[in-house]
């Protein structure tokens, strides 16, 4: 039973290669409540699951996981397609949440951590709903120098990378952070890792998109409500993130 | 009320007005920005004058969870004024420099951020507080050198500083985690009281904690204070506007220098790295100045400038003088910042006159002024080698008798002796029609400027560490075996008189580079001018690193 669990498990908090199931579903399902949900929701599940089934990885089980989320962040550099980028971007971040149930915390906590982790694909999701909705495609480099003529949607591209950088004070930082208190240092270094490729892949983006000469079609900026509203979103996820996961260490 | 919460954050707040109110106010929101660094300047020097004055102590205030502390003692006393100083000069430059520039308000808020960050990094009470300053100063230093978001090349570069950064936040992290692990704490002075009732600690595969964290803390420094070999951002990152030049070389690379003093109570138990600093110092500080010497691009010739004077700096805490290495990331802090922000008129100057200087011929007979003459070289190379060091030794022994114990006192009085004699070895190569004169002028220069450093230079020590003992620990900590001391102090200064005898002869003889093989001087004119094809080997790797995710992606069909 624990080992069909723990399978199963490895599909929600996805190890690779388990981790394709997810990228095919985030890339393919289509309306955006349906994939935020997704991506909400299915490594709350893989959370479940441990909790529900006691479950107890083990090194080896972590040290997968590690080297799973490592292997996406390394990929994530050459990946153009916004939405691919932001999947693959999960699945490497949710896989550090095994490292979190070795040190058997309380059950809020891991939920904490879990949706601390997923804040970042949330935002970078609205981020490509809107680069396709004005400029048809989200593709680093196609569409480039978005800065010059479109600064509130480059503002807001630029926060939600920041979060995938997992920053301070976005709710990333405060969850790696607590990855880190109690990781052996074997494993913090994985992280650390992990960290470095995120930032790497994260500045390619924004080079991307938001930096360089302009290049593609003309569009309208972001509405000022609109902004606002992101600008909410972004205010409530890192205070939501300071409460939950601020103590940190 | 704790004043030091509003010098860490009123930036911030100026930064979020500016963007709130930079619609309504258009160019106007400048002077908003300024008028709230004026008051941070205020109350940074309010504060200082307060702390020097009073006997209230290092001060420690934070919120009830841990973190989000800051604290006020000597050194973030002192820096937060430094800081606050240069932001305030570099953001009244700006308002004209930057006015016809777009983005106007984006760049008084960015800048803004940028002096909150350093000065969260500065005043950081406890280790998250420090991390989360440490990592928005990478950052935000991102965004003010893509400022002008369209040239590929600044973007490259600033991409180039970014990463650095990033290597340099991720050593820190690893030591924030190992400190917490071993000693439970994050706030600061129970830490370092913490590290001196047990300093030795074991972490890890039984390595000592303290020795651990100081060489990850080094590793940090190296990053953002542009050390050998990671040092390519910084000779590069001239595209960003004249005004970040100016704060990123007067004060963000200093952040190195100011994270080992932080870390002092740690590194007084790491002899092994502060022998690794200064090292690491001494290497950076050769080849910044080699490079500065063969740049033909005068930006990227400063760029180097700082390197070599980073280097010296870390060099400095190597040998044990971390009081030293503030005072002289201040003062060169003060310098460089100058040259920066005056670079314009030295460029207007340049435009009006070619400062080549005349024919000698031509000015004894247009200018009908004298022939240059010399003094006989005996008798100033005596002058030359024996004057700086009176005066060096004498200035120490009057202001510190004891001085001359520490090894560390003796490698800094060493190079000051160098950097003396080779100030008077200059002069006596320059034509002039009164050597005697010039000469006398530069001994007395020297001799004011050692006073005034030794005088300024030991009280700044006093105040910034003011434990004798502690002191005392540094030093020893940082010293070696005193017979290989010895013979490595016999072996420099000869080694240096043997150059300087080298470089005489070689105005009267043949040049020594003339004597090298055709080979030997093309191999060394490509190394120096690729600059030590350090940055083709970063780039060479990077390439391959993306490649390699490519050919994965496409095998796994980019699932």
């Amino acid at each position: 039973m624990s080992v069909f669990l723990l399978i199963l498990a490895a599909f929600f908090l996805p190890l690779f290669p388990a981790t394709m199931l997810f990228t095919r579903l985030a890339v393919s399902t289509q309306p955006l409540p349906v994939r935020l949900a997704l991506v909400v929701f299915w490594p709350q599940i893989g959370v479940v699951l441990i909790l529900w089934g006691e479950l107890e990885p083990g090194p080896i089980l972590a040290t997968w996981a590690v080297m799973s989320a490592l292997f996406y962040a390394f990929r994530m550099l050459t990946v153009r397609e916004v939405g691919r980028w932001n999947a693959m971007l999960a699945v490497s971040a949710w896989p550090l949440v095994w490292l979190y149930a070795l040190q058997t915390p309380a059950p809020v906590d891991l939920v904490a951590v879990t949706l601390a982790l997923t804040t970042a694909p949330v935002l970078m999701l609205v981020v490509r709903e809107v680069l396709v909705g004005r400029l048809g495609a989200a593709y680093t480099g196609l569409h480039g120098g978005l800065a010059r003529d479109l600064p509130r949607l480059s503002g807001i591209i630029v926060v939600a990378t920041l979060a995938a950088m997992a920053l301070p004070l976005f709710p990333g930082f405060f969850a790696l952070l607590t990855l880190l208190g109690s990781a052996p240092v074997g494993f913090a270094i994985g992280i650390l890792l992990i960290w470095l490729l995120w930032s790497w892949a994260g500045a390619r983006l924004l080079q991307g998109t938001v930096f360089g000469p302009r290049s593609g079609p003309v569009a309208a900026d972001l509405t000022a409500p609109r902004a606002w509203g992101f600008a909410g979103l972004v205010v409530a996820l890192t205070g939501a993130g300071l409460i939950w996961t601020g103590g940190a260490l | 009320m704790e004043l030091q919460w509003l010098i860490a954050l009123l930036p911030f707040l100026a930064a979020l007005l500016v963007h709130l109110l930079a619609g309504r106010l258009g160019h106007r929101v400048a002077h908003l920005s300024v008028g709230i660094n004026v008051i941070v300047v205020g109350i940074a020097a309010f504060q200082l004058a307060l702390y020097i004055t009073g006997d209230t102590g290092p001060q420690w205030m934070g919120l009830a969870n841990g973190w989000g502390s800051l604290q006020l003692d000597p050194l973030s006393a002192i820096m937060a004024l430094v800081v606050a100083g240069i932001s305030l000069v570099v953001h009244v430059y700006s308002i004209r420099y930057m006015f016809e520039e777009p983005g106007y308000a984006r760049f008084f808020m960015l800048l803004d951020l940028m002096t909150g960050s350093i000065l969260l990094m500065v005043m950081a009470g406890d280790l998250i507080t420090l991390l989360i300053g440490w990592h928005l100063i990478g950052v935000v230093l991102y965004f003010l050198l893509t400022h002008n978001t369209e040239p590929p090349r600044a973007q490259r570069y600033a991409f180039w500083t970014f990463i650095t950064y990033r290597l340099g936040d991720l050593p820190l992290v690893l030591a924030t985690v190992i400190l917490f692990q071993a000693y439970g704490v994050l706030d600061l002075p129970t830490l370092f009281d913490r590290i001196a009732e047990s300093p030795d600690a074991r972490t890890v595969m039984g390595l000592p904690v303290t020795g651990t964290v100081a060489f990850l803390v080094a590793l940090a420094a190296f990053a953002k204070s542009a050390q050998f070999p990671l040092h390519t951002w910084l000779p590069y990152t001239m595209e960003g506007p004249t005004p970040v030049s100016a704060l990123m070389h007067a004060g963000i690379v200093n952040a190195g220098g100011i994270i080992i003093n932080r870390f002092a109570p740690v590194f007084v138990h790491s002899s092994e790295v502060l022998h690794l600093l200064f090292i690491v110092g001494l290497l950076t500080a050769v080849i910044g100045s080699l490079m500065m010497l063969s740049q033909n691009d005068i930006k990227k010739s400063l760029g180097y400038s700082t390197m070599g004077q980073m280097g010296f700096m870390v060099m400095e805490t190597g040998a044990g003088a971390f009081a030293l290495s503030i005072f002289h990331l201040i003062a060169h802090g003060l310098f460089k910042g100058t040259l920066f922000l005056g670079a314009g008129n030295v460029i207007g100057a340049a435009r009006r006159h070619d400062g080549v200087p005349n024919e000698p011929l031509y000015d004894f007979l247009v200018e009908r002024k004298s022939a240059p003459a010399r003094v006989p070289w005996f008798i100033i190379g005596a002058v030359t080698l024996i004057v700086p060091l009176v005066i060096l030794v004498g200035a120490h022994a009057w202001v510190a008798e004891r001085f001359f114990q520490q090894q560390g006192a003796i490698v800094l009085l060493f190079f000051g002796w160098i950097t003396g004699v080779q100030v008077l070895f200059t002069a006596q190569r320059l034509d002039t029609e009164n050597p005697l004169r010039m000469m006398a002028l530069i001994i007395l220069s020297f001799a004011v400027i050692v006073i005034g450093y030794v005088l300024v230079g030991h009280s700044f020590e006093a105040f910034l560490y003011p434990d004798a003992a502690f002191r005392d620990a540094l030093y020893s900590s940082a010293g070696i075996d005193k017979l290989t001391f010895d013979v490595l102090v016999v072996l420099l200064a000869v080694v240096f008189v043997l150059g300087w005898i080298g470089a005489y002869l070689s105005r009267t003889r043949q040049r020594p580079m003339d004597k090298l093989p055709a080979g030997a001087r093309l191999m060394l004119y490509s190394l120096l001018s690729r600059e030590l094809y350090v940055a083709d080997v970063h780039e060479r790797v990077t390439d391959r690193l993306l490649a390699l995710s490519r050919r994965l992606n496409i095998w796994l069909r980019w699932r």
